[in-house]
């Protein structure tokens, strides 16, 4: 099984003050951290689960800045035994579609049996580069995959929906997974497998590989701002004593309690 | 001007709610651009949802085969491809849900059309289309604007465009396009989760926890905390992966949807797949550290505390009034 | 998947080469006598198996986090977490070993790639955002002190008073700071604080592993005191001062670090404060491993509590001094929940509070929010007060 996997480096933003930046149109980075995004990290685990059980190789691509090259250190120390890096300094503004268009020429060149996306980013939250990617690889796809059996030229899958329900299919392979957090548990790395990672050649592809005239961008970002307070909760202020006193009076008047 | 499209989504014999939001959009759209809403129903034997869907919009084009019956991201792709390239809708409008994500992103590379997935609003005037979505985890809302073209697709994030009664009179239309053989993509069947010993939609207290409880050991002190209030521990998705509960306690779009008298969430974001889940409490109250969590804005009393901290000092006083 | 392979095939030199380029000294001249594991404070948890005594050998011989298998490899990552940086064991050795800073060499490649646990992974990723362990914005951080009159620091002031992240924004362990401030007010003492100009001291996430961060808080730090003129800081957290006294030097930087029992003992012996309301309480004093065994600050902190008149001073007599048993917050151990039965501070609890005591009293934020926390969560109503505080009531 040889296996493709798609990763993106983006800031955690979780529990970070997000602000916009002078531009209005991007976020200011210099106190943010970067990582993995969170459901890559599963396509990682996933990918290395099928070549710990049927071999293959694992490659690791992502459209990103130089830093990037941190992220998919991380992700050669993790299993993946190939990495590129996609200068996305030589391709101006991306969106979802453009950049699938970039994965595609260089994805196609690989030999591959499967490829594992997260299902979304949580940075720009596009759901699109998987499905765009497969669609323009020509090969099926499932979004949401919360299981995956591999058999005998296809797969099995579950994939998720709404209210807790899942979808239960067969699809042919090769074929573009986009799994949901929660499939399996990603590991750590081991100091070993770290050592090896941290003498690998990342590969870098850009605009001298890639005919950048022929890419499309779909979507441009025309603002950034802080959501519209549409409703907002009456908050209780003072000491963690005070805020519940208030908070469990209110609760008893309400006869909630 | 061309129409606006909407697909009409269903799943088991039912039509969901996301159509008739789909539906509502579709019809502020279509007015302000002075044009005509046509209703999308790939189905078999759809003749009662044709029916629930009457006063929807102005036409309601049917394409009926057995091999429509479920949802199958290939055969549905296949057919509305060829309508959409049929039609020349200048807005294709699909829900953002587990079809529509599958779908719309697929569709757009397919027919080079550009596409835009979980939109919260939708405007389109000279200046072209432009959509608001949401970025960095709910932090930041975007403006986004589409490169210039004759047909766009969006999917929109459910309950973003409120249900309402129609009052058209769809002409109804039966495609004679007919689906093909699924080449890669076959549907099986539906699953239920197991169903375990809490039943989280019938509590009326329902405690919900997040990613801000931290570790395994503390559940046992909001499990503590809910039964001293006569409620049942439900939770968002991260909690859900770290196998701290089991899946039927996730609130949520992916989980179950609760209606409680009081749902207090502790350290959780707010993140619209899990409100999606519970805003229609009755009383929502948030404790969480930061004070921009987009979970303030669902809830109707919070507290911007660390709930480590707030959570003993809650259950003291409730102990106090309890005597 | 068990891939057990012969000890030969795992022994691998260039994770020794790594370890020992990280700081792991001293590897070669342990003879496995165990006297480090018997003092380890996870030998009387002992429901967890920590052999710190192979790890000099383990590292030698590069079999550190090295697993194949997933699950054996998250158990042994899980042991290089488990260390809290105590040193006790690094009083017994009869070779001078520093067990820590073997651990401490791993864990500086392991948070390199990211592999290490997400909850200490988002404890230095708050200290890198917003200064501070707590993920509090930075303009926060001198809430404590709105209505205390405590002046901005300004260049001529005797003391810089830095407060500690957590004695900072923890709405519990603010209280020390402000009772500190209020005694140095009380003394006359000319002092100010830094307000937002502030980040954590980093001794914490350096001894997590995070080299990259620690540097970055510390060069904002050390700028942030020569922008001011600081000569002279005072600290009530035992890690910060051990940070400053110990590792920012490497940095080039020179101003002399107190650490506030110090000081609170000289005023007390001065004159300049007398603490003349009864304390009748009988009070356990816990060292402090980065105040005592770590620094040398023995009887300053029980100085100032024999000061108080009424207070009866306690000792966990065999455990006190250079024995005292960690309370498991340090490097990381604050953050890290181990399961209720495997935890240090429990046997450190148990053991303050069969003294008879009726105060526990710390002089170190971290000392207070584990214990004041494992002894609630066991039962107990004891009080655990920091030396400050008491001083305080006592005071002011
Ligand atoms: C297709 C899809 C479907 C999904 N379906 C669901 C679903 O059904 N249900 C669901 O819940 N999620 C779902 N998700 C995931 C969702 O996007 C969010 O990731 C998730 O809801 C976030 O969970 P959280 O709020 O617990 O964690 P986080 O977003 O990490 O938030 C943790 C919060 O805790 C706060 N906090 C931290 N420490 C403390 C403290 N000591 N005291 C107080 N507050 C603290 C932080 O400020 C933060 O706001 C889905 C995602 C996708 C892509
Ligand atoms: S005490 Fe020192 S010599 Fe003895 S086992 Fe421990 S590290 Fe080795
Ligand atoms: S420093 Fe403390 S916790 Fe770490 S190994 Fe030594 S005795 Fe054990």
């Amino acid at each position: 099984m040889n296996i493709v996997v798609c990763i993106k480096r983006v800031p955690q933003t979780a529990d970070a003050q997000v602000r916009v930046d002078s531009s209005g149109k991007d976020i200011e980075k210099e106190r943010l951290t970067f990582d993995l995004n969170e459901s890559d990290a599963y396509a990682l685990e996933q990918a290395v689960l099928f070549k710990e059980q049927s071999g293959g190789t694992i490659t690791a691509v992502s459209v990103g800045h130089p830093d990037t090259e941190d992220t998919l250190r991380m992700v050669l120390a993790k299993g993946a035994d190939t990495a590129i890096r996609i200068k996305a300094e030589d391709f101006d503004e991306l969106d979802g579609y453009k950049t699938a268009q970039i994965l595609k020429t260089v994805i196609e060149k690989a030999e591959f049996d499967m490829i594992f996306t997260g299902c979304m980013a949580t940075d720009d939250g596009y759901y699109q580069v998987g499905v765009n990617l497969a669609q323009l690889l020509g090969i099926p796809h499932a979004t949401l995959v919360s299981s995956i059996e591999i058999g005998d030229g296809a797969a099995r899958i579950k994939r998720e929906l709404e209210g807790g329900l899942l979808e239960h299919d067969e699809i042919s392979l090769p074929a573009l997974f986009s799994v949901q957090t929660g499939i399996n548990v990603p590991r750590y790395a081991s100091l070993i497998a770290i050592r090896k990672a941290a003498k690998k050649e990342i590969a870098a592809v850009g605009q001298d590989d890639i005919d950048k005239d022929a890419l499309v961008l779909n979507t441009q970002i025309e603002e950034l701002f802080v959501p519209p307070v549409t409703k907002r909760a009456e908050i209780f202020s003072g000491t963690p004593e005070e805020v519940s006193g208030k908070l469990a009076d209110m609760l008893n008047e309400k006869g909630l309690i | 001007m061309a129409e606006i499209l909407a697909l009409v989504e269903h799943r088991q014999g039912s039509l969901r709610d996301v159509t008739f939001e789909l539906m509502s959009c579709g019809r502020k759209l279509a007015e302000n651009l002075d044009t005509r809403l046509t209703a999308v129903l790939l189905g078999h034997n759809t003749g009662e949802f044709a029916d629930d869907l009457k006063t929807q919009a102005h036409r309601i084009l049917v394409l009926d085969d057995e091999r429509f019956k479920d949802f199958n991201s290939e055969s549905y792709q296949q057919a509305l491809s060829q309508v959409i390239k049929s039609e020349n809708p200048v807005i294709t409008l699909i829900g953002h849900t587990a079809f529509g994500m599958s779908l719309c992103p697929a569709l757009g590379a397919q027919l080079d059309i550009p596409s835009s997935t979980d939109c919260l609003d939708i405007e389109m005037n000279d200046g072209g289309l432009k959509v608001i979505r949401q970025m960095y985890e709910g932090k930041l809302d975007a403006r986004v604007r589409f490169r210039e073209s004759p047909s766009y697709l969006v999917t929109i994030r459910t309950g973003c465009f409120p249900a309402e009664d129609g009052n058209l009179q769809a002409e109804i239309v039966s495609s004679d396009l007919k689906a093909a053989e699924p080449q890669h993509l076959k549907f099986i069947e539906y699953l239920e989760a197991a169903v375990g010993d809490v039943d989280i939609t019938k509590a009326d207290v329902v405690v919900g926890v997040g990613r801000g409880i931290k570790e395994k050991e503390n559940m046992a002190m909001v499990e503590e905390f809910a039964g001293m209030i006569g409620g049942v521990v439900a939770c968002t998705r991260p909690i859900v992966d770290a196998e701290w509960l089991p899946k039927d306690r996730q609130v949520g779009s992916s989980g179950k949807t609760v209606k409680p008298k009081l749902y207090i969430a502790l350290g959780i974001s707010g993140a619209f797949q899990h409100t999606a889940g519970m805003k229609g409490s009755d009383t929502i109250i948030a404790v969480n550290k930061d004070p921009d969590a987009p979970i303030f804005g669902e809830a109707d009393y919070g507290i911007v505390d660390d709930l480590f901290k707030v959570l003993p000092a809650l259950r003291d006083k409730i102990t106090e009034l309890k005597q | 998947m068990n891939k057990k392979k012969n000890i030969a095939d795992q022994i691998n030199p260039e994770i020794r080469d790594a370890l020992l380029e990280m700081g792991a000294d001293g590897i070669y001249r342990c003879y496995q006598c165990g006297k480090c594991a018997g003092t380890c404070p996870w030998f009387p948890v002992g429901t967890y198996d920590f052999p710190i005594f192979r790890l000099p050998l383990e590292a030698a011989l590069g079999m550190i986090a090295s697993s194949e298998d997933k699950d054996e490899l998250a158990a042994e990552i899980d042991k290089i977490y488990r260390c809290v940086g105590c040193e006790a064991c690094v009083d017994q050795c009869p070779h001078g070993i520093n067990i820590p800073s073997i651990f401490r060499a791993g864990r500086r490649l392991l948070v390199d790639f990211g592999s290490y646990p997400e909850i200490l992974k988002s404890t230095v990723r708050k200290i890198h955002d917003v200064g501070n362990p707590v993920g509090e914005p930075r303009e926060k951080r001198s809430d404590w002190a709105r209505d205390l009159n405590v002046p901005v620091f300004e260049p001529g002031m005797e003391f810089l008073y830095f407060s500690c992240c957590i004695s900072s924004y923890d709405p519990r362990v603010k209280s020390v700071a402000r009772a500190v401030a209020g005694i140095l007010q009380k003394a006359g003492i000319s002092f100010g604080i830094l307000q937002s100009e502030e980040s954590c001291c980093g001794e914490a996430i350096r001894r997590i592993g995070s080299e990259t961060v620690y540097e970055e808080v510390a060069k904002a730090n050390t700028s942030a005191f020569e922008r001011n003129s600081v000569a002279k800081v005072l600290v009530n957290s035992p890690h910060c001062y051990t940070s400053f006294k110990n590792d920012y030097p490497e940095l080039g930087v020179k101003f002399d670090v107190l650490h506030i029992s110090e000081h609170l003992s000289d005023l007390i012996e001065s004159g300049a404060i007398k603490p003349d309301k009864e304390f009748a309480k009988k009070v356990v004093y816990h060292d402090p491993c980065a105040l005592g065994r770590q620094n040398d600050i023995y009887e300053a902190p029980r100085n100032v509590l024999r000061s108080i008149p009424g207070l009866e001073l306690l000792e966990v007599e065999n455990f006190n001094h250079g024995l005292s048993v960690c309370c498991g917050a340090g490097s990381g151990g604050l953050w890290m929940e181990w399961d209720k039965d495997e935890r240090i501070a429990g046997v450190r609890v148990t053991q303050l509070i069969d003294t008879g005591a009726d105060v526990i009293a710390v002089a170190c934020p971290y000392c207070l929010q584990m214990l004041e926390e494992t002894a609630k969560s066991m039962g107990h109503d004891i009080p655990v007060m920091d030396i400050a505080e008491i001083l305080a009531e006592s005071c002011l």
